[in-house]
C-alpha cells in the first residue's frame, strides 16, 4: 500500500477514534443532564373531566370542561422540582344534576408542587396541596346570580418531558385536582361542601 | 487499633443506617391496611370493614366527600395511622421526604379500597400530613429511647416503651432480631442538645366544665425539645423539633402538639453572639377539651433568635412564624355536619414567642398565636382563633422546679346563617416540673 495512502488511513482512524473520544462525553453528559435546571416555567392546556360531589347528595355530576395550567418553579436537586401550580377549569354547559346545564362553572387551585423525575429519562411524578376557587353562575332574573366559594386543593399525576432543544420541552401531563370549595348557594338550591376533582389530560411547553 | 476496627465491624454487621428496602416498605404499608380491615371484620365484625370489589368500583366512581367521624378520631387516631405508614418505610432506611408518599398513598389506597364508607377527603389530609408529623416525630423519639449498646432487661425495658409509638418500627427490629443485637445507634439517637420535662399538678379553668364558674382538675405536661434551633444545624429534616402533650384528670388526653424543622438556615455568622436562623417547619396541632376542639396541620416560616446574657449560659429568645393551615378543624356546637360538631376547613396565621432561656432550658416564656380558619365542610364561617399566655418556671434544685402557666384561649366565629360567637377560656396551671437537659454549644 501505498505510504502516503497509510498514513492518510492512519489520520482517519485517528480522527475518528478522538473524535468518538470527545463527544462519547458529551453524549453522555447530555443524556445524563438534568431534565430542568435553574428556574423553569410550563404552560399547557387540554381536556378535563370534572366530577362533583356534596355533602348529602347520593350521587356525582360528571361533566366535560377544558383546561388549563401554568407552573413556574426551582430545582431542588437534579431530580426535584419545586413550584407554583394555576391550575383552572372551566365548563359552559354545567348542572349541578343530570340534564341541567344551565351553570358556568369555574374552578382553579393555586398549589405548591414538587415534581420527581424516578431516572434520567423525562418520566416524573407530581403533587401539590395548595389553596383551591370555585365560582358557580347560572342565568337568574336580573342577569346572573353567582356563589364563590373558596377551599383547599390538592393535585397529583405523572407526566413526561420531551426534550426539543437544551432549552425547551413538550410535556405531557394526566392529573387529578381536587378542590373542595364549601358551600355553593344559588337560587333555589344549596349545595352544602362541594367537592369537584377534575382529570385532566394536557399538553405543555416547558422553558428549562 | 483493636477497639476502632471493632466499632467498625459491628457497624457493619449491625446496619444501623440500613439501605433503603423499598419493596419491603411497600409490601408493609399494604400489610398494615390488610391487617386493620381484617381484624376490623373478622374480630370486630365492623360492617364497614366488609369491603370488596362493587365497593372500590364504587368508590372510584363516586370519588371524596367529608366524615362525620369524632373529633379525636379524625384529629389524632387518623394521624396516628399515617404515622405507621410513614415509619414502614423509615424503618426500612427510607429517608424523610422519600417516606412521604408512603403515607400519602397508603392513606389513599385505606379510603378507597379499606372501608365500605365513601372515601373521606379530610381523613386523606389527616393521615397523609399528620402522619408525616408525628411519624417522623415518633420515629425520632424512639430513636433516642432504644439503645442497640445496651443489655439484659433494661434492654428490653427500652424496647418496649418505644412499641405504642412505633409499632411497625418495633416489628421490624424484632423480626431482624435487633432487640437483642448489640451494635452502633443510628444518627437519631443523640439529638446533640435536648431539653425534657415533666410536670405534674393542678389545672384551673374557667368555662371548661360550666358556663360560668372555674374548675379544677389534675394535669400532667411533657415538654420536649429535640436538638436546639441554634447548636443543631440542619442536616436533615427534624433534626430539631419540640413536642407538647398534657393529659388532664378531665377529658383525658386534653392536647398535643409537635413542631418540626423541614429546613433551616443561618441568617447571619453563626460565630456572632446574637444568632437569627431561618426555619420551615411542619406543625401539628390538637387540642380538645369539653369547651374546645381545635387541630390541624400546617406549614410555617420564620425566625428564631437568640442573644445570650453574660457568660453562664443565659439568653434571651424570640420566635416569630407565619403559617399555612393546610386544613384545620374547629368545633362549631349546632353547626358541622351531620353528626359532626366541627368545621373543616384551611386557613393562616402567625405566632410569637419571647422566652428566658438557660442553655436551651426556658424559664419564662411569654407567647401568642393567631390563627384563621375558613370552613369548607360544615357551617359556613369564618373561625379566629387567638390563643395567647405566660409561662414561668422556678427551679428548686436536682432538676426540680415549680411553674406556673396563665393561659386564654379566645375565638371568634362568624356564621353566615347565625349570630356571631365569641367565647373566652382563661386556664391555669400550677405543676410540680423535673427538667432534663443536655446542651451541646
Amino acid at each position: 500500500m501505498d505510504q502516503s495512502r497509510v498514513q492518510a488511513l492512519r489520520r482517519t482512524i485517528c480522527g475518528i477514534a478522538l473524535t468518538v473520544l470527545l463527544t462519547a462525553p458529551a453524549w453522555a453528559q447530555r443524556r445524563d443532564r438534568p431534565h430542568r435546571s435553574g428556574l423553569w416555567a410550563e404552560l399547557g392546556a387540554g381536556p378535563g373531566r370534572v366530577r362533583i360531589a356534596c355533602s348529602g347528595c347520593t350521587d356525582v355530576v360528571v361533566a366535560s370542561a377544558p383546561s388549563s395550567y401554568f407552573r413556574i418553579g426551582g430545582t431542588v436537586s437534579d431530580r426535584v422540582l419545586i413550584g407554583v401550580e394555576v391550575f383552572s377549569s372551566l365548563d359552559r354547559a354545567f348542572g349541578f344534576s343530570r340534564g341541567d346545564t344551565t351553570t358556568t362553572a369555574e374552578t382553579a387551585t393555586a398549589t405548591v408542587v414538587v415534581l420527581w423525575f424516578p431516572s434520567r429519562r423525562g418520566f416524573f411524578f407530581k403533587g401539590g396541596v395548595g389553596l383551591a376557587a370555585g365560582q358557580f353562575t347560572v342565568p337568574g332574573t336580573a342577569g346572573v346570580d353567582t356563589s364563590n366559594g373558596g377551599g383547599i386543593g390538592l393535585t397529583f399525576g405523572f407526566g413526561w418531558d420531551f426534550a426539543i432543544s437544551r432549552k425547551f420541552a413538550i410535556t405531557t401531563n394526566l392529573a387529578a385536582h381536587v378542590t373542595a370549595v364549601g358551600d355553593v348557594v344559588l337560587p333555589g338550591q344549596r349545595i352544602d361542601d362541594v367537592i369537584a376533582t377534575m382529570y385532566q389530560g394536557s399538553i405543555g411547553f416547558s422553558f428549562r | 487499633m483493636t477497639a476502632p476496627l471493632l466499632a467498625v465491624l459491628m457497624a457493619v454487621q449491625f446496619d444501623s443506617v440500613p439501605k433503603p428496602r423499598t419493596v419491603m416498605a411497600i409490601g408493609q404499608v399494604a400489610l398494615i391496611n390488610t391487617f386493620v380491615n381484617r381484624v376490623d371484620a373478622w374480630v370486630f365484625k365492623q360492617d364497614w370493614a366488609r369491603s370488596g370489589t362493587r365497593v372500590w368500583g364504587e368508590h372510584l366512581r363516586l370519588g371524596w366527600e367529608w366524615d362525620e367521624d369524632a373529633f379525636t378520631t379524625n384529629m389524632f387516631a387518623h394521624p396516628y395511622h399515617g404515622g405507621l405508614y410513614f415509619n414502614a418505610a423509615r424503618a426500612n432506611g427510607i429517608g424523610f421526604f422519600q417516606a412521604v408518599p408512603y403515607a400519602i398513598m397508603g392513606s389513599w389506597t385505606w379510603e378507597y379500597f379499606g372501608e365500605k364508607y365513601r372515601p373521606s377527603l379530610n381523613d386523606w389530609y389527616m393521615t397523609s400530613f399528620g402522619g408525616i408529623t408525628l411519624g417522623e416525630v415518633f420515629h425520632r423519639i424512639t430513636a433516642t429511647i432504644r439503645d442497640n449498646r445496651a443489655t439484659g432487661r433494661g434492654r428490653t425495658l427500652r424496647e418496649l416503651a418505644a412499641l405504642p409509638m412505633d409499632p411497625i418500627g418495633s416489628l421490624n427490629r424484632l423480626v431482624r432480631g435487633q432487640w437483642r443485637a448489640r451494635g452502633a445507634n443510628p444518627p437519631e439517637h443523640d439529638p446533640g442538645s435536648y431539653v425534657l420535662r415533666i410536670g405534674a399538678g393542678a389545672r384551673f379553668a374557667k368555662g371548661l366544665i360550666a358556663d360560668s364558674g372555674a374548675a379544677r382538675m389534675g394535669a400532667m405536661l411533657v415538654d420536649l425539645l429535640y436538638g436546639d434551633p441554634f447548636t443543631t444545624e440542619y442536616r436533615s429534616p427534624f433534626d430539631q423539633f419540640g413536642v407538647r402533650l398534657m393529659l388532664s384528670s378531665n377529658g383525658g388526653f386534653s392536647s398535643l402538639r409537635a413542631s418540626g424543622r423541614i429546613y433551616g438556615t443561618n441568617l447571619n455568622n453563626p460565630a456572632r453572639t446574637a444568632r437569627h436562623v431561618l426555619a420551615v417547619n411542619t406543625r401539628y396541632d390538637f387540642f380538645k377539651n369539653r369547651a374546645q376542639s381545635v387541630g390541624g396541620q400546617s406549614v410555617e416560616i420564620g425566625i428564631n433568635s437568640r442573644w445570650p446574657i453574660g457568660s453562664r449560659g443565659y439568653a434571651f429568645r424570640t420566635s416569630l412564624f407565619v403559617d399555612g393551615i393546610l386544613l384545620g378543624a374547629i368545633d362549631a356546637s349546632g353547626t358541622g355536619l351531620g353528626t359532626r360538631t366541627y368545621d373543616f376547613g384551611p386557613g393562616g396565621g402567625a405566632r410569637w414567642e419571647f422566652a428566658v432561656d438557660r442553655h436551651g432550658a426556658r424559664f419564662v416564656r411569654v407567647f401568642g398565636q393567631w390563627e384563621y380558619i375558613h370552613a369548607v365542610s360544615g357551617a359556613s364561617a369564618d373561625h379566629i382563633v387567638d390563643f395567647s399566655g405566660i409561662e414561668a418556671n422556678i427551679p428548686i434544685g436536682r432538676g426540680f422546679g415549680i411553674a406556673a402557666h396563665s393561659t386564654v384561649f379566645h375565638r371568634i366565629s362568624r356564621y353566615s346563617t347565625a349570630p356571631k360567637d365569641e367565647r373566652n377560656y382563661p386556664e391555669a396551671r400550677l405543676l410540680l416540673t423535673w427538667t432534663k437537659a443536655g446542651f451541646k454549644p
